[in-house]
């Protein structure tokens, strides 16, 4: 019989948040038969966090979850200390999380210098350098478990992934949260009355949505297996990107009336010209609601 | 005849429409009239132009292209929201001093004959280029910190309109100075007003 | 002598000193802290919708339900639908059901020397999930309960969809943790009877007695639930004696010595807080008869946890038969809150009791922000003469591995803690 793959998963600054949502992955079993966590801050382990910090415990895959600050102690250990050791002994590193990857929400704690692994929003950071060739990033605040469990299936299996400049899997975040989501028709035709509540309208144009200019598969691979935050009416908040969290997240920053941020790699000039075209018309389908004639 | 020579002709019949509307109105103008200026057969206008309708929706876009091209290369310039308003307020009036009648076509066709313009050029479509550019020129201005943030229209009214309106008094023969006198002044009032 | 309590949503150290071969005292330490509070500070009002969630991993959507209610509190008068009300109703109990089938089999199994079971935990809690999900659009993290209402429209196949995931988590309540008709569990009111059944739920509380730990983990007697709901009672119960007049303004934090985790107490007391205390004050016939037989005890305690599982699926049935689909998710308020300048309290019954959180509007932004844990009520280190709840249950026992018991018998959460 094969060996099972040994993972650390290493909780830093964190809500635990990426380690829940990864509960949620629908075939768990069959996880567990082929991948084994030496230590997990939920799932019990052969190890304990004190044997992990104590001693040198053998893992393939180190996970990092939440954001890394040079003062920020680990169980009486400054973190940056373990991230290292374990950064040496694994074959790849996963970061998991906004947190992990940027600093996300807890950039802005207290403590000194707070970032992700390799970056600190969108500026390359190099102290943990050495590690950056081995390192792939699952941003996403939570992460989606199917696109943390498959990547680390990939892993497994020796599969060179194509990544983003930020070491993001393309195949999960080539794709914007746009992409799918049940209210499509209505950014593509500029039908721009959004009201929460309903099952009709973008909020796109006045509700904060970053969907079209956030990178994601929250529409593609669904969550839950069932819905998306922005299919229920809630707007896309950006939470995998880099700039999570922006500022006023339920407003739509405009200038002018304009967005200030567009679809990703659509000039401005593009974008307003095909506005400017499709507001000019009137579709009844989409001015009146889905159910009611 | 190559697309490029028949793209020519186009705008040499769009151009002599121009000066016919403004010097006889666009009614009182017919087909036969522009055919006659530019020495063609009335049957041979009509493989340009399959009615005056779509000949009047042509030139229109036509005007929008041309200002558009030429507050794009404004926008692209690498100066302060106060100087590319001069340069707008500039291209305006001096068109509407070198190329009076496509002013004149904006102001007095499109804007008041809109029964001609209601199909095929709804919205802003037929002047999206234009429009499109005046859009970048404010959210730029908002961007950088020169403008104040507020309704597009808001701002929109009050840039054109005051431009629209000088034309205007000065095609009634009641402005007692040239256009181009305006401009230092006219792009001092609008940059004060837009800006925060 | 200090043990690293680990797989509390992070970690605790517990610093235990010994007299006679029994635990003399014990001084709980969370080590480190967030400073949610503070980055919170300045944000626009909803950003915090956005940024609370992000306390906890497991009992986010508590967080929301909280801040949403704070901020509404900021108005003379708001209207919010009744639908809209119920459904968040709805998705927190969800939550809280996700969370004792976690923490039952996550943390209670292997510390009776049984292995830890992740598929039960993760089949039901996936189902909670998925319900959370239906409306808002994901679980964990959802921001869907906004100032005014909730985002989501909801349909009658909804509703269907809904149905099923509560249908299937009742079937496995009833085919794993305790073999009866989930009805009949509701109305009993002899814990003899529930011992004499099988299930999960049964082999652990057998254990406790088998294992002679009856008398484990009792602690002040005292508890206390602020949070309202179609089924959570306001009201303190000291002794059995419930009373129900509270005043969140009596609620007094103050900073521990050695710990990142405030201290909080009602009229200068501890109270415990949690299921169970939700349970003495609401008086639901099995746990007062367990109250009456074992006290405060980790039997009481354990049983109050699991036994709210069922009463919230039975409950959850209720509200959703109340559910008007006709009515408003959203009702937009009158004034955008950026314009008001305001304070407001809220007060949510969350998986580990009485979350609270506290907000003060000012200029447009977020001027402060505080939030009260159910974790700090109940293991907030107290004083010499005066312990905190969860200090007081493992005072006297023998050694360290039943007061780890006793201490995750409160189902601790550090990263609530640690905000």
């Amino acid at each position: 019989m094969k060996r099972k793959v040994r993972i650390l998963w290493l909780g830093l600054m964190t809500c635990n948040g990426n380690a829940h949502s990864f509960l949620n992955y629908p075939y768990l079993e069959q996880f567990f038969s082929d991948f084994e966590f030496i230590y997990h801050p939920i799932i019990d382990s052969d190890y304990t966090l004190e044997d992990i910090i104590s001693k040198e415990i053998f893992c393939d895959i180190l996970l990092l979850e939440g954001a890394i600050g040079d003062d920020f102690i680990k169980a009486d250990i400054p973190a940056v200390e373990i991230i290292k050791k374990y950064s040496n002994i694994a074959t790849k590193i996963v970061t998991v999380g906004t947190c992990a990857t940027f600093g996300g929400i807890f950039r802005e704690s207290n403590y000194q210098n707070i970032s992700g692994l390799h970056f600190k929003a969108n500026e390359r950071i190099y102290k943990f350098n050495d590690f950056f060739e081995k390192t792939i990033s699952i941003s996403g605040c939570p992460i989606h478990p199917e696109t943390l469990v498959n990547t680390l299936y990939a892993i497994k299996k020796g599969i060179e992934l194509n990544l983003d400049i930020y070491l993001r899997p393309k195949e999960y975040f080539a794709y914007t949260v746009h992409n799918g989501c049940t209210r499509n028709e209505y950014f593509e035709y500029k039908v721009d009355n959004h009201h929460f509540g309903e099952l009709e309208g973008c909020m796109f144009y006045d509700h904060g949505c970053q969907g079209p200019f956030t990178h994601g598969s929250c529409n593609k691979i669904l969550w839950n297996e069932i819905n998306s935050k922005t299919r229920t009416g809630l707007p896309c908040l950006g939470c995998t990107e880099p700039s999570f969290p922006k500022q006023d997240l339920f407003n739509t920053k405009k200038n002018m009336g304009i967005p200030e941020y567009l679809p990703i790699g659509v000039p401005k000039r593009v974008y307003l010209t095909l506005a400017g075209i499709t507001k000019a018309f009137t579709i009844d389908r989409l001015q009146k609601k889905l159910f009611n004639d | 005849m190559s697309i490029d020579k028949k793209e020519q002709k186009k705008e040499q019949i769009m151009l002599a429409s121009l000066h016919l509307f403004a010097l006889k109105g666009f009614y009182n103008t017919t087909i036969p009239d522009i055919a006659l200026s530019l020495k063609m057969s009335v049957g041979n206008m009509y493989n340009y132009f399959k009615s005056k309708d779509l000949l009047a929706k042509e030139i229109i876009k036509f005007v929008s292209s041309y200002f558009g091209q030429k507050i794009r290369d404004i926008n692209e310039q690498e100066i302060s929201t106060k100087e590319k308003t001069r340069k707008i307020v500039e291209v305006y009036f001096q068109t509407a001093l070198i190329k009076p009648e496509m002013i004149d076509y904006f102001l007095r066709i499109y804007l008041s004959t809109r029964e001609v313009f209601k199909d095929g050029c709804e919205g802003m479509i037929c002047v999206n280029e234009f429009v499109t550019e005046i859009m970048i020129y404010f959210e730029e201005g908002v961007k950088c910190g020169d403008l104040r943030d507020q309704d597009f229209f808001n701002a929109f009214g009050l840039f054109m309109g005051y431009l629209g309106g000088m034309v205007f008094l000065k095609g009634e023969n009641i402005l007692p100075k040239e256009l181009d006198e305006y401009i230092d002044d006219v792009s001092f009032n609008i940059y004060k007003a837009l800006s925060v | 002598m200090i043990k690293l309590i680990e797989k509390i949503e992070g970690e605790a150290k517990l610093n235990f000193s010994f007299k006679d071969n029994k635990i003399d005292d014990v001084n709980v330490d969370f080590m480190s802290t967030r400073h949610i509070e503070d980055i919170l500070k300045g944000k626009s009002p909803l950003d915090a919708l956005v940024i609370n969630p992000r306390v906890c991993g497991i009992c986010g959507h508590a967080h929301l339900i909280a801040t949403v209610r704070a901020l509404e509190d900021c108005y003379d008068a708001i209207e919010i639908s009744n639908k809209a009300k119920i459904i968040r109703e709805l998705t927190l109990n969800f939550e809280l059901i996700q969370n004792h089938f976690k923490w039952f089999y996550l943390t209670i199994f292997p510390l009776f020397g049984l292995k830890q079971n992740v598929m039960k935990a993760v089949t039901p809690s996936q189902l909670m999930a998925k319900a959370i999900a239906l409306f808002g659009g994901q679980y964990p993290h959802t921001s869907y309960a906004i100032v005014g209402g909730v985002v989501c429209e909801i349909t009658e196949m909804d509703i269907i969809k809904l149905q099923h995931y509560i249908d299937e988590t009742i079937k496995f309540f009833e085919n794993n943790v305790l073999d009866v008709d989930i009805q009949m569990f509701q109305n009993c009111d002899n814990v003899t009877k529930v011992m004499s059944q099988r299930g999960d739920l049964v082999e652990i509380l057998k254990l406790i007695e088998i294992n002679g730990w009856l008398d484990y983990g009792k602690s002040y007697d005292r508890f206390i639930v602020f949070g309202e709901s179609s089924y959570f009672t306001k009201g303190k119960s000291i002794k059995t004696r419930v009373t129900n007049n509270l005043f969140l303004e009596d609620i007094k934090e103050s900073e521990a010595t050695t710990s990142f985790a405030k201290s909080v107490h009602y009229h200068g007391k501890y109270y415990e807080v949690g299921p169970l205390s939700r349970a003495m004050v609401k008086k639901t016939a099995l746990i007062k008869d367990a109250h009456r037989k074992y006290a405060d005890s980790i039997f009481t305690r354990i049983l109050a946890r699991v036994c709210e599982i069922s009463q919230l699926l039975l409950h959850t049935e209720l509200l959703i038969k109340e559910l008007d689909i006709s009515e408003p998710s959203y009702i937009k308020p009158k004034s955008d809150i950026s314009s008001l300048n305001a304070s407001g309290f809220s007060a949510v019954e969350a998986a580990r009791g009485t979350l609270i959180h506290k907000v003060i509007i000012e200029n447009s932004v977020i001027k402060s922000y505080e939030i009260i844990t159910p974790t700090q009520w109940n293991l907030c280190g107290g004083v010499k003469d005066s312990k905190g709840v969860s200090q007081k249950a493992m005072i006297g026992l023998e050694n360290i591995e039943i007061a780890e018991l006793v201490f995750k018998s409160f189902d601790v959460c550090s990263v609530c803690t640690t905000h």
